[in-house]
């Protein structure tokens, strides 16, 4: 009985999240493991890259060298929702008219914790199927790194008993049944229909019977999907950025993590320092009268300068958070990341610093 | 006339530095301006040093206003000029089943939000008391969901008071004097690619060209000759202007308009709000 380990990558849009789940992956294969990586929005490269372009299922990584197997996905969003919903409603169920409601349609794209749901989905149906040793999760690009945490909890919290209620309640029957309804429910729906008007509030409870036969299910799934994540087997990697808001915004969340009793592993901080070192006055004398040596140091040295207020703010804050969990910087390649190649880079980069087991 | 100015692009591209800096630059030109956050939780809080940002607007060190508008508040705010009643607007707000229907009526927050974006020149709520207004939106596919809201929300809500302002919003953000829209990139491959794809987009939705702004543009005046040459900087300076060159060229062939703002080698965020657009030296 394989038992399969997790880590999520949480962090904020625009960090490198995708690069780096992706190296983690190739890195942890390469000693070996079977190994799933679950990315949300690769570039194309990327995905050219591990061979999962256009594909919806989990593909293998095919011209992977390392001794194991690397595996990956594009989480296809709309298509896990609907997946979810068809089996959640049940067989023999129509799920024709739901997929084709305008609500439905607008709250599986839009709707805050939608995204996360089905990252969720696809982590703990493959965490199910007990086919990897590793299962690495990218997650939805957010503002903030704590959302991916809070999603889940917000969807779920939309369906409630009143909800319930209301849309048990029909219409043309008379008016004990609506009594069943409490005063400041109708209230409610009577506000609603003031702003939005009639023909809205029909729709919406239209769309709310469809819900009620799979929202338990919805409900169920992420607190089991809970249960994944705080459990003893999923750590968690905080990948920012270096500046003072990400870097202050990570702090906090780092407690705030704690607190919930998610396991906060390590903080990467991407693109840290320059891949080569830079040093000051290297070029003395150029030979060629076109090139202007002076503006190319005063440009150097602006960079240099610039390199070394960065390192120090990394140890500011690198300092205070040691005892309580890794911090690793990782090098700001040149090239960008997107081949076999770069990837490797990282990947050997990723082992040589995190302790992987 | 009141000028709105929508900032977007993908996320960590610096859509928020780019936006404090526009709020700083038509704050010292003598405009009254107001620089907006969008979303839940405030970003400039962290990113400016500033105690509080919140609904009602707060004069900054910089100049200008700033404040965040959440769906929900926008909602409230609506609610309130319409029900007229406080006791009805309480009910509604602080009720666990009004929360649960807000948050899941597809577009309502969001027609909630550029309602009140576009209050100024559809001169409806409150007077506006800004010359500028900037709106530090959302990310590239939110914010798409955001400019598709009040088509979408015309249809569903037909006889609403909402509905009938739908058209109006829709309207005026269609209007070029009134509404401008910047979208922030980076000088690469992807980030160009798709901020070609965002400007499509937003041109499809609201027959309206956008600004594009290449962002953390090095501005080497001078030429890099070919040297061979093991300098790393070197190295990392003729791959940062190659992708440059790349950048202009694919951007001048697509005929939109765009500039760049510069890199600047700081890790003050004020440094790089109040430093001017000409500014030569890195």
């Amino acid at each position: 009985m394989r038992s399969t380990k997790v880590i999520v990558c949480i962090g904020c849009g625009g960090v490198g999240k995708t690069t780096v789940s992706a190296a983690l992956g190739y890195a942890l294969a390469s000693k070996g493991f079977k190994v799933l990586v679950l990315t949300i929005d690769p570039s194309q490269r990327l995905a050219s890259t591990l061979g999962i372009e256009g594909k919806k299922n989990i593909t293998q990584v095919l011209n992977f060298e390392g001794k194991g197997q690397l595996f990956a996905s594009v989480i296809d969003h709309a298509l896990v929702f609907e997946n979810f919903i068809k089996r959640a409603s049940g067989h023999g169920v129509d799920v024709e008219p739901i997929l084709k409601n305008r609500l439905y349609q607008q709250m599986s794209t839009n709707l805050s914790g939608s995204q996360e749901f089905t990252a969720l989905e696809m982590l703990y149906s493959s965490y199910e199927s007990n086919d990897f040793d590793w299962i690495i999760l990218d997650t939805p690009p957010a503002k903030h790194a704590i959302d991916f945490l809070n999603a889940p909890q917000k969807l779920a919290a939309l369906f409630n008993e009143s909800l319930a209620k209301w849309i048990k309640i029909d219409d043309q029957k008379s008016s004990w049944f609506s009594q069943l309804l409490a005063t400041s429910t109708r209230q409610i729906i009577q506000i609603l229909e003031t702003l939005t008007g009639s023909e809205f509030v029909k729709e919406l409870r239209q769309f709310f019977t469809y819900v009620n036969d799979w929202q338990k299910k919805l409900e169920d799934r992420i607190i089991q999907a809970h249960a994944l994540l705080v459990g003893p087997q999923t750590k968690f990697f905080l990948i920012t950025g270096l500046d003072h808001a990400k870097l202050s915004e990570a702090k906090e969340l780092g407690s705030l993590i704690d607190r919930q009793g998610y396991r906060l592993e390590n903080v990467i901080i991407n693109r840290a320092y320059p891949e080569k070192d830079i040093k000051i006055n290297e070029i003395s004398t150029i030979k060629n009268e076109d090139f202007n040596l002076e503006y190319y140091n005063q440009w150097k040295n602006r960079y240099v300068e610039w390199t070394n207020q960065r390192s120090n703010l990394l140890h500011k804050y690198t300092d205070q958070w040691k005892p309580n969990f890794e911090v690793i910087a990782l090098k700001d390649y040149f090239h960008t990341i997107s081949d076999k190649e770069s990837l490797k880079l990282i990947a050997s980069e990723v082992l040589e610093k995190i302790k992987l087991e | 006339m009141q000028k709105i100015i929508f900032v977007t692009g993908k996320g960590g591209v610096g859509k928020s530095t780019y936006a404090a800096h526009l709020a700083y630059k038509y704050s010292k030109s003598g405009r009254k301006t107001l620089l907006v956050e969008l979303g839940d939780e405030s970003y400039f809080n962290k990113f400016l040093n500033i105690t509080k940002v919140s609904y009602q607007p707060e004069t900054t060190l910089f100049g200008f206003d700033l404040s965040i508008w959440t769906g929900r508040d926008c909602l409230k705010e609506y609610a309130l000029q319409l029900l007229r009643s406080e006791s009805l607007y309480n009910l509604f707000f602080e009720n666990k089943l009004s929360r649960s229907l807000i948050n899941i009526a597809p577009g309502l927050a969001e027609l909630a939000i550029l309602g009140k974006i576009t209050s100024g020149p559809r001169r409806h709520g409150p007077s506006a008391r800004h010359d500028v207004i900037i709106i530090d939106s959302f990310a590239t596919g939110h914010f798409l969901a955001l400019i598709r809201a009040p088509k979408g929300m015309m249809e569903a809500i037909k006889y609403g008071p909402m509905g009938e302002q739908s058209r109006s919003i829709i309207e005026t953000m269609k209007n070029e004097s009134i509404c401008e829209y910047h979208l922030v990139c980076l000088p690469e491959e992807l980030p160009i690619t798709e901020v070609l794809e965002l400007e499509s987009a937003i041109h499809n939705e609201l027959n309206i060209k956008s600004k594009i702004i290449v962002n953390k543009w090095w501005r080497y005046e001078k030429d890099l000759v070919n040297l061979p040459s093991d300098d790393n900087f070197f190295n990392l300076l003729k791959i940062q202007l190659d992708r440059q060159v790349w950048t202009k060229r694919t951007l001048d062939q697509s005929a939109q308009s765009w500039s760049n703002f510069p890199m600047i080698f700081t890790t003050s965020a004020e440094d790089i709000i109040c430093k001017s657009e000409l500014e030569m030296n890195p």
